[in-house]
């Protein structure tokens, strides 16, 4: 039994698997084929969710399988994982044979080498070896790359090179991949992902954590001023903005207004503009002022709840109205004075000199509604993201050097013939893009040949 | 709008060269090809102008942006990329039957974008960004790419099976070589590739920027890597013994289908982040 694959040892035939292309290609396909199901089946829903859609032995068998969130699955990962140990012992087998042939190329065109080569031709000079050899080596420095020049019993052998970098844009690529992953790694074990709202007015040092509930201390505190919303005339919403800032040890050492894709960084912290609502009902704002129009100050009326006025008495506001009688929004008040009957009327908004007409000693005017929003930010700390840039950044080089260079050898031999005149040989290679390449020969082919003493 | 005056004229530019190019390819007239070559220039020359245009109104407006977001202007972007990416495959291998592969992608788009709304929208808080221009603009050259390809990959898997039979007559004796279709399949690739995960990777920028992750595995970001991971199994393929030829060709087409997929099932058929799509 002569055959090779029954000689190889178990341990080669392992190698051979994980070395081998086909595989790299199936786990590509089936990496495909499989992510498409997350798309499908909605992932990371409450459970509730789930058996809306699935009949229960569908749902337990889909649970069981981790496709709610099988991104993150056993499966999943054990898959990448494969992936990644394919991509790597492909890099070391192949990696050293690439870089011994960079290293010490064939700077000599014997016949063998001129055998396998498409592209030659020859051709014959009177002179000498030397005087000829020197010719060249200028021709090729100038029109492809400085030659390295060895000479042999009777022979004289140039070699020339470029874009040698071609052959290392696979692995750079290759190594790219494996960057990314070790970034994405260390973001998941030394960062976390939260989100949290914050009250206008209001501070949090402390942000649940996403998936487990956990709380994450920030070891400074956040507070928000002010949060508002711009819209467009046409009524679509403009800006987020939450006026937001840093505090440590109750001093403000970072004020920054923040807006979706603009977020605010302190110590590796990140906080961006992710949501918004109204936090708590709404007040009533009601400026008063005396008879003779001097003002006195601002209140804010929460729904029923007394508010005293020096001197004067208590108001409450029982109801609001968004279009009162056709007189647009109106908010109705009662106030009570030490031992009157209560007074009830209604105040317009758009008509703020409406209550002089009760000609009391104090007059309020509705300012309209206002609520207070709470901002809702993401946070996120990620001490990865840097690696992962890093390796998208290799992805991108390593793509276009192995796509877009290529690496393009030239030799040329020079032997006395028996004629007395020097025999020369011309030879090129590139491996990849042959066809640009074979015009680029054509023309150094030229060149060289119409080279005169 | 005449920005949109100019994109229904470059449809029906389209559509005549499609139509020219495949009245070409059934009389056999090559001359009836090169005047589609000269729409085609045409049509590339409008919906330039119709772009650069629809920038200037969208400033008219007070608006000012550029004209890359949402499904309308994709699809028109898209459409313009194919056009100019076809005119130079057909320039450069100075074959024309590749037209009638080719062109109708670019012409079908443009229909489907006919029909969708093209008034030009204020940008909502989460697209105003700079990373949408370097996000689109490569995710679109490369789906660009994509489109030649596959129809290219078409173009080989009716030649190879003729040229199995060895027969060289009919219509599809008129195409290019296989050896030399499978170069274009492949070179459309290598053009693609690398914009597409360009593209990927702004988006991840982008994402990480606006929300603080930049990959979620939200149905949009998974379907750009299906995309990805299908065309570097077409690049393995293509170097290894068993697999180049037929087996890559078809990778290609399952590439664009995917591409296709990503691009407008996902906003149409799944939910997601992703802005334009009807939504």
């Amino acid at each position: 039994m002569a055959d090779e694959k029954r000689t190889l040892s178990p341990m080669d035939r392992v190698w051979n698997f994980f070395t081998s292309v086909k595989l790299a290609i199936v786990t590509l396909i089936v990496l495909a084929a499989t992510s498409i199901l997350g798309t499908i089946i909605e992932q990371n829903q409450p459970p509730e969710k789930y058996h809306q859609v699935y009949e229960d032995w569908a749902f337990a068998i889909l649970d069981r399988l981790n496709m709610f969130d099988m991104y993150h699955s056993m499966w999943f990962l054990l898959m990448l994982v494969l992936f990644t140990v394919n991509l790597s012992c492909c890099t070391i087998d192949r990696f050293p044979r690439m870089l011994k042939v960079v290293r010490n190329p064939r700077t000599k065109l014997d016949e063998n080498l001129e055998k396998t080569l498409s592209l030659s031709d020859r051709w014959k000079k009177k002179g000498t070896l030397s005087e000829w050899a020197g010719k060249y080596a200028e021709t090729l420095s100038a029109s492809f790359a400085k030659p390295t020049v060895t000479g042999t019993d009777g022979q004289v052998h140039l070699y020339a090179e470029t874009g040698v970098a071609s052959r290392f844009g696979v692995y750079v690529t290759h190594l790219s991949i494996i960057i990314i992953f070790i970034g994405a790694i260390i973001g998941n074990v030394a960062g976390f992902k939260g989100y949290v709202n914050i009250p206008e007015g209001e501070s949090i040092a402390k942000v649940p954590v996403r998936g487990g509930g956990l709380m994450q201390d920030l070891g400074f505190t956040v507070r928000c001023n002010a949060f508002s919303l711009e819209t467009y005339p046409s009524g679509q919403p403009k800006a987020y903005k939450s006026d937001l800032s840093v505090l440590e040890g109750g001093r403000e050492v970072l004020r920054k207004t923040i807006v979706v894709n603009d977020p605010l960084q302190y110590k590796g912290i990140w906080f961006y503009q992710s949501s918004y609502g109204q936090a708590g009902g709404a007040t009533a704002q009601v400026t008063v002022s005396r008879k003779d129009g001097t003002p006195t100050g601002a209140i804010a009326l929460a729904p029923n709840e007394p508010v005293p006025i020096d001197g004067y008495g208590i108001v409450r506001g029982v109801n609001y109205d968004q279009n009162f009688q056709g007189n647009g929004p109106a908010l109705h008040v009662v106030v009570e004075k030490p031992g009157k009957p209560s007074a009830s009327f209604w105040l317009l908004q758009a008509r703020p000199d409406l209550d002089r007409q009760r000609n009391d000693s104090v007059i309020f005017s509705f300012g309209g509604l206002s609520s207070k929003m709470f901002t809702g930010l993401q946070v996120a700390k990620d001490p990865g993201v840097n690696i992962v840039w890093l390796g998208c950044a290799l992805m991108v080089i390593g793509l276009i050097m192995a796509f877009f260079l290529s690496h393009q050898r030239v030799w040329v031999r020079l032997a006395q013939g028996t004629d007395g005149r020097v025999e020369v040989v011309l030879a090129g290679a590139a491996s990849r893009n042959r066809l640009a390449f074979e015009k680029r020969f054509e023309k150094l082919q030229t060149g060289v040949k119409a080279v005169e003493k | 709008m005449s920005n949109v005056i100019l994109f229904n004229l470059t449809t029906v530019l389209f559509g005549v060269a499609s139509a020219l190019y495949l009245g070409a390819l059934y009389a056999k007239n090559d001359k009836i090809s090169g005047v589609g070559t000269w729409v085609c220039v045409l049509a590339a020359v409008v919906s330039t102008a119709a772009l650069g245009v629809r920038w200037y109104e969208s400033y008219q407006m007070g608006i000012g942006r550029i004209p890359v977001t949402n499904l309308y202007e994709s699809l028109v972007f898209f459409a313009w990329a194919v056009n100019l990416f076809y005119l130079i495959v057909e320039r450069k291998y100075r074959n024309r039957t590749f037209g009638a592969f080719v062109m109708p992608i670019a012409f079908f788009t443009m229909l489907f974008a006919v029909y969708n709304d093209s008034s030009i929208q204020p940008l909502v808080p989460a697209l105003q960004s700079y990373w949408l221009h370097a996000h689109v603009i490569t995710c679109f050259v490369g789906y660009a790419a994509f489109a030649v390809s596959a129809g290219v990959a078409l173009m080989y898997l009716l030649k190879s099976k003729q040229e199995a039979a060895k027969i060289n007559t009919g219509v599809v004796g008129l195409l290019p070589a296989c050896k030399v279709l499978d170069d274009i399949v492949y070179r459309a690739i290598i053009w693609g590739f690398p914009f597409l995960t360009a593209g990927i990777i702004t988006g991840a920028a982008w994402a990480n920027y606006a929300w603080g992750t930049y990959w979620s595995w939200d149905p949009k970001e998974t379907w750009s890597l299906i995309v990805w991971l299908v065309y570097a199994a077409f690049l393995h393929a293509r170097v290894t013994r068993g697999w180049h030829g037929k087996r890559a060709a078809i990778l290609s087409i399952v590439g664009f289908l995917a591409t296709i997929m990503c691009y407008l099932g996902v906003n149409l058929v799944l939910s997601g982040l992703h802005s334009y799509g009807g939504g």
